[in-house]
């Protein structure tokens, strides 16, 4: 209990007023013969009091055994400007951690824009599912890609004020630009048929890779979570009719798996949704197949 | 499932076909692109690699210097801590220089994982022999102008960051805690007194800091830690005084080193 008491004291001490703390560095040197100075107390009263409140007579012992001191090349020391260089040195430390900080928050505000507007992007694309012809359900998710490079340039103006941290805050929208990727990966995919590049990612989302980039991983994990999204959209499309729309998935996707195979992944979070892709390609061949034994599929499909 | 299909089959193959000449990208087009990354990953690993051997390097090395601090007791004070000290010096020229060679740029967080716990330990080498020879708290200032002068020749210097400096001061106490219990076995009272100080500053600032740092986390952990250490010490001191008012008789038939140095006189 009692160090919690002493140290409140201090904390309190430290943050009301500053004309105190200046003061502070002089106390503790002046309580550094702490144990000669509690004996001469203990002498008169039971109990001295914890730290400063030094007596005159505390103050002449100190000058004595100070004299004294220099010569054995230990323990001793200046107190003075250690503890105030210490005190100057963490009030630094404050202002650069608020000052992240505050750079945090505005990401963070940002991202959850960002997030709000892939929400909406979402939404508008899961249209596909229910069979709305591809071009139209585009254009209603596509429109939220103007409003996403908007949010991401301000992320950019953000990131540029601290140049070289970029990952420093990195993990403050990862997840909705790994969101993000996949979502125009998907749309893309739709549109054309192929792979969304990283280099078309970065430029759809109005990113210069000079200054404020794409994250490969990102990249990458972002696909994986389009690889997600297919054996849904299979699956309904077949059940309205599109018999030939499962060689085509599976093709793409087969491809993208083995594309990643390629890579050389440690054992993190990318590593664990590819291994999910792999869900996602057997779920669209069991889709091609029962289109297939049946005859369904259209005649000229060879896989 | 099977079913349903071949009753739509027919309506739906009129929408459908909208879809169907979509081709897919070439299969080279695609590989291409994953060669890039491949190859960015393989980069990116070797690299972590490289940053994990010089961190385990760094944090073996560190550790070897506390040890070495910790031997150090009122006789061999001199020469124990200047082999302390020649230990850290090679540790930072042959060790954190390599640290510092990969860190450039964006790596230096990305990779912060990687070092954080061997740049910490280092710290604490650095501050806890610091704190033996002058009784001063080694600033991060100071340290970062050490490596400043191993990076003369690359155009961008690691300088360790405030959060890695302070999570490193924040294990600091936990040796100085061991430090203080050893001094006082030794009779070295008012050292151990003199840590009991310094670590109480040093808790007090960092309460203030610890809830708007980055990552607060581990920073919360090692605060519970250091409040234990922090007390640990704070109750050897009373114990000592409260035993110590036994000898006073002694201060008076004795000079005034005697408070200061502990026991030497008791000891002749």
């Amino acid at each position: 209990m009692r160090p919690a008491l002493r140290f409140a004291l201090f904390f309190s001490v430290s943050t009301t007023s500053f004309s105190f703390t200046r003061l502070l560095p002089r106390n503790i040197h002046l309580s550094s013969p702490l144990r000669f100075s509690l004996h001469l107390h203990s002498f008169s009263s039971g109990s001295p009091p914890p730290m400063g409140n030094t007596t005159p007579s505390d103050a002449a012992a100190t000058v004595v055994v100070a004299g004294g001191l220099d010569g054995d090349g230990g323990v001793q020391e200046p107190s003075i400007p250690f503890s105030y260089s210490m005190e100057t040195q963490f009030e630094h430390f404050r202002a650069q951690m608020e000052e992240s900080g505050n750079i945090r928050e505005r990401i963070r505000s940002v991202a959850s824009e960002i997030e709000a507007t892939l929400r909406v992007m979402h939404a508008g694309l899961l249209l596909v599912h229910q069979s709305l012809p591809a071009p139209e359900v585009l254009k209603k998710a596509n429109a939220q890609i103007e409003v996403l490079r908007i949010l991401y340039d301000r992320l950019a103006q953000i990131l540029i004020e601290c140049p070289g941290q970029y990952y420093r805050y990195h993990s403050d929208w990862r997840s909705e630009t790994q969101t993000a990727v996949s979502l125009l990966a998907f749309s893309y995919w739709l549109e054309t048929g192929s792979l969304l590049t990283h280099a078309e990612a970065e430029n759809e989302l109005g990113l210069d890779a000079s200054e404020f980039g794409l994250d490969i991983e990102d990249y990458l994990t972002g696909l994986c979570f389009m690889s997600n999204e297919l054996p849904r959209y299979v699956v309904n499309q077949v059940t309205a009719g599109d018999y030939d729309c499962p060689r085509n998935v599976l093709k793409f996707l087969t491809e993208l798996h083995s594309a990643f195979r390629m890579l050389n992944l440690r054992n993190d979070f990318l590593r664990k949704k590819f291994d999910g892709m792999k869900y996602d390609l057997r779920r669209v061949e069991e889709v091609y197949y029962d289109v297939k034994i049946r005859g369904l599929a259209p005649a000229e499909s060879t896989t | 499932m099977a079913t349903k299909p071949h009753r739509l089959h027919q309506m739906a193959s009129v929408l459908s076909s909208a879809k169907k000449p979509r081709m897919m990208s070439t299969n080279s087009s695609m590989k291409e692109e994953f060669a890039k990354h491949a190859d960015y990953l393989n980069q990116l690993n070797d690299k972590r690699e490289r940053v994990v051997k010089a961190s385990r390097d760094v944090t073996m090395n560190s550790k070897k210097v506390i040890f070495q601090v910790h031997r150090a007791n009122k006789d061999n004070r001199e020469e124990v801590l200047s082999k302390a000290e020649k230990d850290l010096a090679a540790v930072t020229e042959q060790f954190m220089s390599r640290l510092v060679k990969e860190l450039k740029g964006n790596d230096f967080w990305k990779l912060r994982r990687a070092y954080t716990f061997a740049v910490q330990e280092y710290v604490e080498a650095a501050t806890f022999c610091r704190f033996c020879r002058k009784g001063s708290l080694l600033d991060l200032k100071e340290i970062n102008s050490t490596l400043l002068q191993l990076s003369d020749q690359y155009e961008e210097p690691l300088q360790i960051n405030a959060l890695d400096y302070l999570l490193g001061l924040a294990d600091l106490t936990g040796e100085l805690m061991r430090l203080a219990i050893g001094r006082i076995s030794d009779g070295e009272v008012e050292y151990a007194e003199k840590i009991c100080r310094f670590v109480q500053d040093i808790y007090r600032e960092l309460t203030l800091l610890a809830p708007i740092m980055n990552d607060n986390a581990d920073m919360k952990k090692k605060m519970e830690t250091m409040l234990q250490s922090v007390m640990k010490i704070e109750n050897a001191c009373f114990s000592v005084h409260v035993r110590g008012s036994e000898y006073i008789p002694l201060l008076g038939t004795n000079d005034v080193d005697y408070s200061f140095m502990g026991l030497p006189d008791f000891d002749s």
